[in-house]
């Protein structure tokens, strides 16, 4: 194998691996389908090297059924992160962790739970803007 | 030890990445992320000084460096960031170093689909649901990251594996598939007679998309179509004040 053609093999392999990282790592529902949107791209990218080294169309074609599919899981995933949103009022998937078998033991550690609850920071606020000029009396329903 | 005593390089390009990679994981100590990155980024070079040296001409090497070290830095810093808003930007630019990478390979319409699908619609959709979720700010699961030394060896360990294959392979492995001739059953996925295969036009993936997968692309036609009402159905309804 050709060096030009290894390297780009490199690349891919290293952004499916970081993506399985963020998957591993990161705690945020859309961050967590954003990363295995980047370990899409490694594999996109692995088609597109295969397709240039092979001289066909064919990794090319199945990259552009990945996108399809790209675009279907993320309009999926997103609207249900909405409906969990909707009911946890947060991203965090840790409370999620009630669904599973009853025979398993909870994926969240002890000692994380009870850290918990002393490092736990208020969600920042963002400054409220001032309301601009005052506010309209209500005038001409009582009057006339 | 001895395989270690071996392997050295490979082994501390490895170590060096990962442990740039652990250092920009969220926590509730803030680190500095330039050293994190630094660290990731000598990590990096190391492994591509491992990567045989390419004969392409010397435009095509520095366009690869600059895509891919932009791949690789900004996909570091998509998976550590600890704004969600962030690092649904970051993967906008991963994505446009992806499509610089793909277009440095002939596939021009692919880049410029991805672009499209990606940049343009995938990423919008991101934003505006982190913003329609996310609106109090900086949340408490944001700052922290699960097991994150577990998971970075796990995952360098990975890359690894994946690495010392690609090097144990040789080009005998790829050009064999290369002698036979494309599964074309259909006579349109062929060039017509005395025109040579175009490599890097649109018409070469029309013709392989129209006549080999033609069926495929139907059905990816129809999932779209199923996807999407499927979405329609799953999104939560609008409740007064609500989403």
């Amino acid at each position: 194998m050709t060096g030009d053609v290894e390297r780009y093999l490199v690349v891919g392999a290293t952004l499916f691996v970081l993506g399985a990282l963020g998957f591993f790592t990161r705690r945020n529902l859309i961050l967590m389908v954003l990363s295995t949107e980047l370990m899409l791209h490694g594999v996109s990218l692995t088609l597109v090297t295969f397709s240039r080294v092979h001289n066909n169309f064919e990794g090319q074609s199945f990259t552009i059924f990945i996108l399809t599919v790209a675009a279907c899981e993320a309009g999926l995933a997103l609207s249900l992160i909405l409906a969990l949103f909707q009911k946890s009022k947060s991203l965090d998937i840790d409370f999620w962790t009630e669904l599973r078998e009853p025979d398993l033991p909870s994926p969240r550690l002890a000692e994380e739970a009870e850290r918990r609850a002393f490092v736990e920071p208020a969600p920042a606020e963002y400054p409220r803007l001032t309301p601009a000029g005052r506010v309209p009396e209500e005038v001409g329903r009582h009057d006339a | 030890m001895e395989w270690i005593a071996e392997h050295w390089p490979g082994v501390a390009s490895l170590a060096l990445m990962g442990s740039g990679v652990w250092w920009l994981m969220p926590r509730t100590v803030q680190r500095p992320k330039v050293v994190g990155l630094m660290i990731a980024l000598v990590g990096a070079y190391l492994m591509a000084s491992r990567v045989r040296a390419a004969e392409g001409p010397l435009g095509e090497t520095i366009l690869f460096s600059v895509f891919a070290t932009a791949a690789i830095a900004c996909a570091i810093l998509m998976i550590t960031n600890r704004n969600p808003v962030y690092a649904a930007l970051w993967f906008a630019l991963v994505t446009l170093s992806t499509c610089g990478l793909f277009w440095l390979q002939f596939a021009p319409f692919l880049a410029a689909a991805t672009v499209i699908v990606y940049a343009g619609a995938i990423v919008v959709t991101f934003v505006f649901v982190i913003m329609l979720a996310q609106q109090s700010g900086a949340t408490a699961y944001d700052q922290r990251s699960r097991q994150p030394c577990l998971a970075t060896v796990a995952a360098f360990l990975l890359l690894g594996m994946l690495l010392s294959t690609l090097r144990a392979s040789t080009s005998d492995d790829f050009h064999v598939a290369a002698l036979q001739t494309p599964a074309a059953a259909n006579s349109l996925s062929r060039p017509p007679e005395g025109e040579p295969m175009d490599k890097d036009t649109m018409r070469g993936l029309g013709r392989s998309l129209f006549g080999d997968y033609l069926f495929a692309v139907e059905l990816a036609g129809t999932l779209l179509l199923v996807a999407t009402i499927g979405a329609i159905a799953i999104a939560p309804r609008r409740g007064r004040g609500t989403l």
